[in-house]
């Protein structure tokens, strides 16, 4: 499995933790987390959440901004290439 | 930490030998929240919000402000009974009054100056108002802290007041059953019958974001995420400098309670789960409501019957905490502040002995219960006349009369400052109370 693709099973995985019920294949792509159902709250918690599992130290605000679910997982993405040095 | 000796701060001024430590903090505390609310479940169901995200939301309340009502009002209303407590050697001891507010009157003349007034302070007493959002008043806190622990005016206090009005409408979606009105007022000296703060214990986090802001006098512009997230990064770092001013500081062990900025409560209880998951460790989701229910939930019992209470919202807080919880002398209390923009600081305080007597004194949460209810229809009627309550005009009547039967619950025991209007660009106030009513 590619990092990428490790990523993108830990998004669905976080994101499914803190709005169970939710039908795991629209966790993907151009989707906003706001699009499929997460309050402000729930955006915290998934966040926080994904950095604590994919053990990353990041400030929040970096994540302010990110249009879609492919955007979030492109950032983390890149900050897991960052600590391992490549 | 359970049991604390006062003088065992975890102080970050190394006291000389043989010299004590300085005591300096909170003498008295007061907040005043308006005289009418609207339950929060009734506005969901009169805009149409989804009921699911008042889980989320935890709120039960929200004060809605009068057309006779504006910072100046609750700033007095907020700072007279801790006045009228006061012997006059006490009243002109009060050196300083510092406003703190986010809905500013004019560019020039403070609200301070308005409130200098209403509360007959001293000709000598300092006056001046300052502006960081919902961070203004601990800043001003810490600032009079430091100079009344200077001991360069031996037995001065200071009057620090956080006061607010919410201009939100249906517009805001989901950030209007949030937004409170009122103030919080803080005596500040040498006698901290209500929280002495620890010496040097504070850490401070600031930062350039626009996560929201007050461009106008009439509207508030927010990116809920953005907001949300500074929050969260301005308690780890300013927890992050505390701690490494003050040797041995542990999010879990070293408060007895937790009292914090709070824009709703959902936010607080999802920051405080974040700060114990990353600051000590702790995950199980058992141990993490149980240190909430706890140590975090007895702040919250106000501010979720009023709203975001913007510069007051943590001494609105705390005054929740001291008045359901009962700490007892000698807990220590952290707190946490934030305001957009952003800026931020956690610093801590040890609960006095007195600090029951002094706010149960004040029955802040008999006031809270005495607000009348309105319906959604009665609330929507307001909104027009009090959004636009921060906008200068030449000439302005507000009609008492029509609001005085919802004053009533408060004005059969004690005065009341009622805004009456404006009178070329001088903004006109009364007393009101049962027994004198205003403009007889």
């Amino acid at each position: 499995m590619t990092a990428r693709a490790r990523i993108e099973e830990v998004v669905t995985e976080t994101v499914l933790d803190i709005l169970p019920g939710l039908d795991k294949d629209r966790v993907r792509g151009r989707a906003h987390l706001r699009d499929l159902g997460a309050d402000s709250v729930d955006r915290v918690e998934i966040i926080v959440g994904l950095l604590d599992r994919l053990a990353i130290q990041e400030p929040l605000a970096s994540f302010a901004d990110l249009p879609d679910i492919d955007a979030l997982t492109d950032l983390l993405h890149e900050l897991l290439d960052e600590r391992s040095g490549r | 930490m359970t049991a604390h000796d006062p003088h065992d701060t975890p102080a970050a001024v190394p006291a000389g030998e043989g010299v004590p430590v300085p005591r300096f903090g909170i003498e008295a505390l007061n907040v005043h929240c308006g005289v009418a609310r609207i339950p929060v479940p009734a506005l969901f169901a009169g805009r149409g919000l989804d009921l699911a995200r008042l889980a989320n939301v935890m709120m039960n309340n929200k004060s809605v402000a009068l057309p006779c009502e504006d910072p100046v009002t609750h700033a007095v209303n907020a700072a007279r009974p801790l006045i009228d407590r006061m012997t006059p050697a006490g009243r002109e001891a009060i050196e300083l009054l510092v406003t703190s507010t986010e809905s500013g009157i004019d560019y020039s003349k403070s609200v301070a100056s308005y409130v200098h007034e209403y509360l007959g302070l001293s000709r000598h007493c300092r006056v001046l108002e300052v502006k960081q959002a919902c961070y203004g008043a601990t800043a001003a806190l810490q600032l009079a802290a430091a100079h009344i622990a200077s001991g360069l005016s031996p037995g001065a206090k200071a009057l620090v007041i956080g006061t607010d009005v919410s201009l939100v409408d249906e517009g805001a979606q989901y950030t209007e059953p949030a937004m409170g009105t009122g103030a919080a007022a803080l005596v500040i000296g040498d006698d901290p019958r209500v929280l002495a703060l620890d010496p040097g214990a504070f850490g401070t986090y600031s930062y350039e974001t626009f996560d929201s802001a007050r461009p106008g006098p009439t509207f508030d512009v927010a990116d809920a995420d953005r907001s949300l997230f500074a929050y969260l990064d301005c308690l780890s770092g300013s927890f992050g400098a505390y701690a490494e001013r003050v040797e041995g500081a542990d999010f879990a062990t070293t408060f007895d309670h937790l009292a914090m900025h709070t824009p709703f409560a959902g936010l607080v209880r999802a920051a405080h789960r974040k700060m114990l998951r990353e600051s000590s460790g702790v995950r199980s989701p058992e141990a993490v409501e149980e240190d909430f229910d706890r140590r975090v939930a007895p702040a919250l019992a106000y501010p979720r019957e009023v709203g975001n209470l913007c510069s007051g919202s943590l001494y609105l807080a705390l005054a929740g905490l001291l008045e359901t919880a009962r700490p007892r002398p000698g807990d220590r209390v952290g707190l946490f502040s934030y305001g957009s923009g952003c800026a931020s600081e956690f610093y801590s305080g040890v609960v006095d002995a007195r600090a029951q007597r002094e706010v149960a004194a004040l029955g802040i949460g008999r006031s809270l219960a005495a607000r009348s209810e309105l319906t959604f229809e009665e609330y929507t009627e307001l909104l027009g006349e009090t959004r636009s309550c921060l906008v200068p005009e030449r000439e302005r009547r507000i009609d008492v009369d029509r609001y005085v039967p919802l004053l009533d619950s408060f004005t059969k025991e004690r005065e009341l400052l009622l805004h009456t209007g404006i009178d070329g660009f001088h903004r006109t106030y009364t007393w009101h109370s049962a027994d004198r009513p205003a403009g007889r």
